[in-house]
């Protein structure tokens, strides 16, 4: 950030505490290689089962599924610091709204999609 | 004659097939390649090219990227207005063949996909970018560099569409791209190529400039300006960036997913292979109704700043104001549904969004009557912006509550895919977004150019707008109801359309013409300006009058304390009582670090252009050498690490004496 028109931040309001400052500066960054190994892992696991058809459709498409937000968790966690923050992580908030507002749109998309139709 | 060479006559055939050697098609390329040679021949004549290079293409500066979106919005407005107007000739003269089926699929596709992707947009960016680092007291966006990229993105997507009219052929599945029609089984042309890649591209730079936006207005704002302190347009701007921001992703999966399709064989929407079609059609209107949201949500945030400066009153109803606007940004993502309400979901699933259509009509109401209620007892001056808002105000409200009806479910299902349709979200984009938009330029164009626009011939210019669209589109009501559905290119004359629409192409023209008046204004006022050495041009009330303009690179010599509503109004009301103006003073004056020029932005669009088209003609070496150089141009930014010149505070201080501005 430039032009040194931070906003400043005041004490933190009770209730609000998992947004409270936390820094790690680890010397050598040993977390970021081993989400990186794990993301990697976890893709090709996700590949390979797909192409090897190992179990049922339905049963692997939940499987990958759970992977895909495994490896979401992981990015964040690990490579967007997501817990991390100088000042309060007043970023966990807005977060917070996009989940529901991205598993909304999922979740309601689904339930168009199933044609639960009398009329069409 | 010795033979040519075996794959001329093959780029010859796959370049320019017959259908972009139509006389409109000539036409068009006889105009590119003059107007291009014209402006060739001139940066030459007078020696512009160094110019353009460090002034223009390479600056990160937030006014200038604003005024070259302005610059691209207008000619794209000219190209989609041309599209119309040979629309409209083409239905006005049933018999005549104006132009033939196919062309015609091709021109409203183009027309529609112009208007909203390549005209709206770059047009709402142009003002984010002008007026809220201004507004907010910053002196750029939070990612200046960035923000330059997302602009060449754009403005080498907007190239690469218009590029499809004369090289390979234009799309042609209307601006929603529905398969299977744009399945590579049923559409051999390179045209859908280029609308899914080119609105890629652009979705790229949409989604980065609404994190921007977002983090510049969250993160930036000068000291004391709480949220609630916030001018409107800012407001509108931060609802806007929020809706980019949850609205592109589903639309980048449903492009990218329908490109595969098509280059790769996939069958994510082929329905013989197990694809499902209507995902896509769930896909695209989950981004495009937040997307219609998009475009008017910045009006409303001009409209709110043209209101209260002309009516030289404060805002009526400001908390209730900003809430609006943020319950229209979230129910903005509950409505999607009811642009297929056709497709039979199920009784549950249309009686959900039939009530969450018919809901946004409150918040929108509440606005509209705010606005009414700052005029009300104030001295209202009928410039050229306040009349579009006048304008504006019984266009939406019509086109509002067609709108409503359209949200009757078993009422849509006559209404969907008629003329009715067609004369509603008209009234809305060009009632709501273009004239709100159209208000926002000649509102800001002093703080942008240091003049303002004739204001006579800019009256002249909206009279023929304003009063063209009527006779254009409230006929298309009638001839909804009458059965005409939309995206046709002919009628037989016994169906008793023909008087309807005769009068809605003469309306057409009538628009066409205020265009050309709106563009004689934009000249000659450039060429007789008035300067505006106040900086204040319409005696404003937010931050960006406080400024001289145009605005000096740094914006701000000393950024102010901003702790009220309409901080500039209450200034110059406290001056008017005799209180000692807050000026800037030279001791407080410190170095400012400015953002360095940089060629990646446009090379970056360069690189991404030629990937791009060589994956609409699927040639792999030349869309693989696209992508190796998008990421050469990366690696080479990543070692610069100086992005920022220092102006040191006795230059601020010498530029500030200049301008007048130094006080005691
Ligand atoms: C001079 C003003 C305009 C005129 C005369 C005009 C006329 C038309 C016509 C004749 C059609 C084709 C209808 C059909 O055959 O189905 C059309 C479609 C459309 N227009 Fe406009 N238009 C104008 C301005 C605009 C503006 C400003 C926007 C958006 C900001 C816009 C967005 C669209 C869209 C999205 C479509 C649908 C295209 C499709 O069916 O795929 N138009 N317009
Ligand atoms: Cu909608």
């Amino acid at each position: 950030m430039h032009g040194g028109d931070d906003q400043h931040e005041t004490a933190m309001e009770p209730g609000f505490d998992f947004i409270s400052p936390r820094f790690e500066e680890p010397k050598f960054p040993m977390h970021q290689v081993w989400g990186y190994a794990a993301s990697l892992v976890l893709t090709f696991a996700a590949l390979w089962m797909t192409v090897n058809r190992i179990m049922s459709p339905s049963v692997l498409l939940g499987v990958v599924l759970a992977m895909a937000v495994a490896q979401g968790a992981l990015q964040l966690g690990v490579f967007m610091h997501v817990r991390e923050s100088r000042g309060p992580a007043w970023h966990l908030l807005p977060l917070g709204m996009a989940f529901a507002i991205g598993i909304g749109l999922v979740g309601m998309s689904a339930w168009i999609m199933l044609f639960k139709s009398g009329v069409s | 004659m010795p033979a040519l060479p075996s794959f001329v006559p093959y780029l010859i055939h796959t370049l320019f097939p017959p259908w972009v050697r139509r006389p409109t098609e000539i036409g068009a390329e006889v105009m590119m390649v003059a107007g291009g040679a014209f402006i060739v021949y001139w940066l030459l004549k007078y020696k512009k090219l160094q110019w353009l290079w460090n002034e223009w293409l390479t600056t990160v500066d937030h006014k200038k990227i604003g005024i070259m979106y302005l610059v691209a919005a207008i000619i794209m407005l000219a190209r989609g207005g041309l599209d119309a107007l040979m629309l409209r000739t083409n239905l006005a003269l049933p018999t005549a063949h104006f132009i033939g089926a196919s062309e015609y699929n091709e021109v409203f596709t183009t027309h529609g996909t112009i208007m909203v992707f390549f005209m709206g947009m770059p047009l709402i960016f142009a003002l984010f970018n002008v007026v809220v680092p201004l507004q907010i007291g910053s002196r750029d966006v939070a990612f200046p560099r960035l923000n330059a990229i997302s602009f060449w993105l754009f403005a080498f997507a907007a190239a690469l569409f218009n590029l499809s009219f004369v090289v390979g052929g234009s799309p042609n599945a209307g601006w929603t791209a529905y398969p299977p029609l744009t399945e590579l089984a049923f559409n051999h042309t390179v045209g859908e190529n280029y609308y899914f890649i080119s609105l890629l591209m652009t979705g790229i730079g949409t989604t980065i400039t609404g994190i921007n936006f977002l983090v510049t207005i969250l993160r930036m704002r000068a000291p004391g300006m709480t949220l609630m302190k916030m001018p409107l347009f800012t407001w509108a701007t931060l609802n806007t960036s929020a809706l980019i921001l949850f609205a592109f992703p589903p639309f980048t999966i449903a492009l990218l997913e329908s490109l595969l399709d098509r280059l790769a064989a996939t069958s994510f929407f082929t329905l013989s292979h197990g694809g499902m079609p209507m995902m896509y059609v769930n896909l695209f209107w989950l981004f495009g109704h937040p997307e219609v949201y998009i475009l008017v949500l910045p009006a409303f945030g001009v409209f709110s700043e043209v209101v209260a400066t002309f009516s030289r009153k404060k805002l009526f109803g400001y908390p209730s104001m900003v809430l609006s606007m943020t319950a229209i940004m979230v129910l903005a993502y509950g409505t999607w549904v009811h642009h297929f309400f056709t497709m039979g979901a199920g009784p549950a699933v249309n009686v959900f969004f039939g009530l969450s259509t018919m809901l946004i009509a409150i918040p929108t109401g509440v606005k509209v009557f705010n606005w009414i209620l700052t005029m009300w007892g104030g001295r209202v001056q009928f410039t050229t912006p306040m009349l579009y808002f006048l304008a504006m105000i019984p266009t939406f409200v019509i086109g509002g509550a067609t709108g409503v009806m359209l949200g009757a479910v078993p009422a849509d299902y006559q209404f969907h895919n008629s003329y009715f349709v067609i004369a509603h979200f008209h009234e809305v984009l060009i009632g709501g977004t273009v004239f709100g938009l159209l208000a926002g330029v000649y509102y800001w164009w002093p703080k942008m150019f240091g003049y303002k626009l004739n204001d006579r011939q800019g009256k002249w210019a909206f009279w023929l707008f304003a009063g063209g669209f009527w006779p254009t589109f409230i006929p298309q009501y009638w001839l909804g109801l009458e059965g005409m559905t939309r995206r046709m290119y002919t009628y037989p004359l016994g169906m008793g359309w023909h008087t309807l629409n005769v009068i809605s192409t003469i309306g057409g023209f009538i628009m066409g013409a205020g265009f050309l008046v709106l563009a004689a204004n934009v000249l000659y006022s450039r060429r007789h300006q008035e300067k505006d050495l106040t900086g204040d041009a319409w005696d404003g009330r937010t931050l960006e009058w406080s400024i001289p303009s145009p605005a000096p690179e740094y914006n701000f010599a000393v950024i102010p304390t901003v702790d009220e509503r309409d901080w500039w109004w209450q200034e110059k009301e406290r001056r008017r009582q005799g209180e000692k103006p807050v000026v800037v003073k030279p001791e407080e004056i410190r170095p400012i670090a400015i953002p360095k020029n940089t060629p990646v932005p446009i090379l970056l669009g360069a690189a991404f252009f030629m990937g791009a088209f060589g994956l609409v003609f699927s040639w792999w070496d030349i869309a693989l050498a696209g992508l190796v150089a998008v990421f050469s141009i990366l690696i080479y930014s990543w070692f610069q690490y100086d992005h920022y010149r220092i102006l040191s505070a006795g230059e601020v201080r010498e530029s500030e004496e200049l301008l007048g501005r130094l006080g005691a």
